[in-house]
């Protein structure tokens, strides 16, 4: 029997692993970093202590990573980076670089779990340190332990903006401000999701209890408008503004702080279901998602894909899909095994939380009325508004692919992970359009999915 | 635009060149592309501009003036494309490679170009990371480099500015004709009149071609280009083997590719050149992307440590008797082609445009046009009159 290929060790991964292993299939399970988790339950990459203070359901966590290290069929390959994917002929190939070697693996059958990063939006002095997502934040607590500065304005939307402040909190820093961009009566929208998802307003609650247990009050409506550095560069201050629903500005105060931690929920890793050539579709929220059938296969036969690439929803519904994958994915190798209506039922819930969450957290095109001409769009090239304005009204461009090979925005080492949304959003604003979907995949889309050393290629066969 | 003089079909370099200078010459000009300006072939280009790499030919006399077109066109239009006389050092490793080399360089240095030889030592003190398997060189100060897509654009911006009128996202669905004449062309939007069509889409050419009714053997030739992570400066030049000269001439279908190796102002590292006759298949090939890193490493060792960025693959559009195809055509009068230039449509886009504003206009030419005339494919029409 074929192995089943996953790639990722978060929820997602780490579910369908086990569901996978329990239907009796053998698992390769392929995680970037160098210990399962991902980023929801990231561990400490060295022993810096436990930091289950970082994370509400560090239980679950724990379950899952000690299950999958003890089922023997499962093998695990961790700091293994997949640089290139190809399918071809009911193939695909994923070319690994692990301890700078690099490994080709051939199957028929793959779940990608590849999850998700932090959506991030420009705004002038976005660039200066001290500025950070959420995530980075995030990861820093969890994996080294470290705050990344004492006083915090965590800001942006969406519920992840709660973990952080409370990470920053029990770690013993300031949340100087909570900033919510959106109003939180949008979560009384559908009570009856809420009801269904009482596992989340627990979460909800825990977090909520551990910022206020030092004061600090969440503001809604409210955003980082721009940064300011000081003498030596680094951030001194942000410019607070009250926003209306369309994320115009009505008023901006002026917050001494050293940390901005500033996110705008996430965006699907999808550079590996793409570069396989999984149909993409685009979500509700803007963002590039890998289509998936009710069974979690993609549109090629055989690869399937769970958690947040198929849209944003947290840990939860990534681990109900995970599982569903990991079913399907047996059976697809011969495995005689059926996903159970619980199952689905367990996923459909989940789903009706995040379809909740997305509607509970827009991000409106106001934000780009925060911008001015100098204001740095992409932090690689060091491309401005004013030169992607230069592109469109100057040079002719008439979408945001061209915009970009004209000024190199989004051609730089991140290779347009943070920039390129914005980007199609900031073009279609300036050329008054609505971005198209070949626009949003043409961003989401990278061949070369991570940088590989020259010699590491010439080295390969 | 109403009753243009001319249309120009497709905005890469070639089209833009031609354009302005139509325009200059003071025609009423509207171009018209199916998709944004340098979407084809030019967006997937490295910006040669290269006199080293051809033969004493026709071909030679063109690349020469369009090199030297290319830094008149910097000056009138107000540059913005990172324009650079970077030069270019094409080297040898074999014996007849190197024998080879200095024929070659001779001959060219007769036809005015400048030519450098260089020795172990020499190499070195302008590429100092060169690998030491690297005995001979011969330097080619006239060889230069521009970012094409920019180019494209900004040649398009003047050509606006001039009074030309650029429409892009219009697909052409016929070419009309009355009599073997040209009278304009249909869009899948609109019908425009004019009794000048150019067809400068590159490696569509031949199906611009037939859309008249006649017939223009332009075929792709595949090739991928690798870009590193920013780097400190490590290739001062366009380095390259003595082998691509004769890539580039070959008519072989399998993969050629020979190391090409050059900095640019952004510090990102390009590496070519791979050629290969695979249609329109456009999928990533690792096993091309492997060779061009092995033969980079062997020209700059020191490139091994550097991450490879971004691999993008474009279309040459090459005839088969590898010269652009610059003139009227055989059988359907007004229509003119502007197109084959291969690897080298950068390099010869302003002196093509010169060549077809110049016989549209019935001008003086700067050379003889006759061996790019289209009309060395003559017998294999099918027009019907």
């Amino acid at each position: 029997m074929h192995n089943v290929v996953i790639v990722g060790g978060g929820p997602a991964g780490l579910s369908a692993a086990l569901a996978a292993a329990a239907a009796g299939a053998p698992v390769l399970l392929i995680d970037s970093n160098p210990r399962l988790g991902g980023q929801y339950w990231r561990m400490p990459s060295d022993d810096v202590g436990q930091q289950g203070e970082q994370h509400f359901d560090l239980e679950t966590g724990l379950i899952l990573i000690n299950a999958v290290k003890a089922r023997k069929e499962i093998e695990v390959l961790s700091g293994a980076q997949i640089w290139s994917a190809t399918h071809k002929d009911g193939v695909n190939t994923l070319r690994v670089i692990q301890n700078g070697a690099e490994k080709i693996i051939n199957t028929k059958n793959l779940i990608l779990c590849t999850g998700a990063y932090d959506r991030t939006l420009p705004f002038p002095g976005w660039d200066t340190p001290g500025v950070m997502t959420p995530g980075g934040v995030q990861s820093l607590l969890k994996g080294h332990g470290v705050l990344a500065g004492k006083k915090v304005v965590v800001a942006g939307s969406g519920p992840f903006l709660l973990p952080v402040a409370a990470g920053v909190v029990k770690a013993g820093g300031e949340v100087v401000e909570l900033l919510e961009a959106n109003n939180s009566a949008r979560w009384l929208l559908s009570p009856f999701v809420m009801l269904e998802n009482v596992g989340k307003l627990k979460e909800a609650f825990y977090y909520v209890k551990t910022i206020s247990q030092v004061k600090v009050r969440a503001r809604f409506a409210s955003a980082v408008i721009a940064a300011h550095k000081n003498s030596e560069g680094n951030l001194e201050s942000v410019d607070v503004a009250t926003i209306r629903g369309n994320f115009k500005i009505k008023k901006v105060r002026n917050v001494k702080c050293d940390v901005a931690a500033v996110g705008w929920g996430f965006t699907a890793d999808t550079s590996l279901a793409g570069a396989l050539g999984c149909k993409q579709i685009v979500a509700k929220d803007g963002g590039v998602v890998v289509s998936a059938d009710g069974n979690q296969q993609s549109s090629i036969p055989g690869v399937f894909v769970a958690g947040e690439i198929t849209g944003i929803g947290g840990a939860e519904l990534s681990m109900a899909e995970g599982v569903i994958a990991g079913i399907n994915a047996a059976k697809f190798v011969g495995c005689k095994v059926e996903v159970l209506k619980a199952h689905r039922k367990r996923r459909a819930k989940r789903q009706r939380f995040a379809d909740a969450l997305i509607k509970s957290y827009p991000i409106k095109d106001g934000w780009i009325s925060w911008l001015n001409d100098q204001t740095v769009i992409c932090r690689c090239e060091e491309v401005s508004v004013g030169n992607l304005k230069y592109a469109i009204n100057e040079l002719g461009a008439t979408d945001s692919r061209t915009a970009k090979l004209l000024t190199r925005c989004g051609m730089g080492l991140c290779q347009g992970r943070v920039c390129g949304r914005s980007v199609v959003d900031l073009v279609a604003s300036e050329l008054k359009i609505s971005p198209t979907d070949i626009d949003r995949f043409s961003a989401a889309n990278r061949p070369i999915i991570l940088p590989i050393p020259l010699g590491v290629l010439a080295a390969g066969e | 635009m109403k009753n243009p003089d001319a249309i120009v079909i497709g905005a890469g370099v070639v089209g833009a060149c031609s354009a302005l200078s139509l325009v200059n010459a003071g025609l009423k000009v509207l171009v018209i592309d199916r998709g944004a300006v340098a979407s084809g072939t030019t967006g997937a280009g490295e910006g040669n501009i290269l006199v080293s790499d051809k033969e004493p030919s026709p071909e030679l006399t063109l690349a020469l003036r369009s090199r030297d077109a290319w830094f008149e066109l910097n000056t009138d239009i107000g540059g913005g494309f990172e324009l650079e006389a970077k030069g270019g050092v094409v080297i040898s490793r074999s014996q007849s490679g190197i024998a080879n080399l200095k024929k070659l360089s001779a001959q060219q240095a007769s036809c005015g170009i400048k030519v450098v030889e260089l020795d172990a030592k020499g190499i070195r003190e302008i590429e100092p990371h060169i690998s030491n398997s690297v005995e001979y060189a011969v330097l080619y100060p006239q060889d230069a480099q521009c970012q094409p897509m920019l180019a494209a654009a900004q040649i398009m911006r003047a050509v606006r500015k001039r009074g030309g009128a650029f429409i892009q996202g219009e697909n052409v669905e016929s070419i009309n004709t009355k009599s073997g004449k040209v009278i304009g062309l249909s869009t899948d939007k609109a019908t425009y009149q004019s009794p000048i069509i150019v067809n400068a889409t590159g490696t569509w050419a031949g199906a611009i071609a037939e859309l008249a009714g006649s017939y223009l053997p332009i075929m792709p030739r595949r090739g991928f280009i690798l870009v590193t992570a920013p780097a400190p400066k490590i290739v001062h030049h366009k380095v390259y083997d003595a082998d691509y000269v004769a890539n580039v001439a070959s008519s072989d279908a399998d993969l050629q590719s020979s190391a090409v190796v050059e900095g640019t102002e952004s510090g990102t590292i390009l590496i070519g050149a791979s050629r290969e006759r695979v249609g329109f298949q456009s999928d990533l090939d690792v096993a091309v992307l492997r060779q061009l890193a092995r033969q980079a490493i062997s020209l700059f060792p020191i490139l091994s440590n550097i991450p490879l960025l971004r691999a993008y693959r474009g279309f040459r559009p090459y005839a088969p008797d590898h010269l652009p195809v610059i003139g009227e055509d055989a059988n359907v009068l007004g229509l003119w082609h502007a197109a084959g230039h291969e690897g080298a449509g950068i390099g010869l886009a302003p002196a093509t445009g010169e060549l077809i504003a110049a016989q549209i206009t019935e001008r003086k030419t700067f050379m003889d046009p006759t061996p790019f005339s289209p009309k060395r494919f003559k017998q294999e029409s099918n027009v019907a009159i």
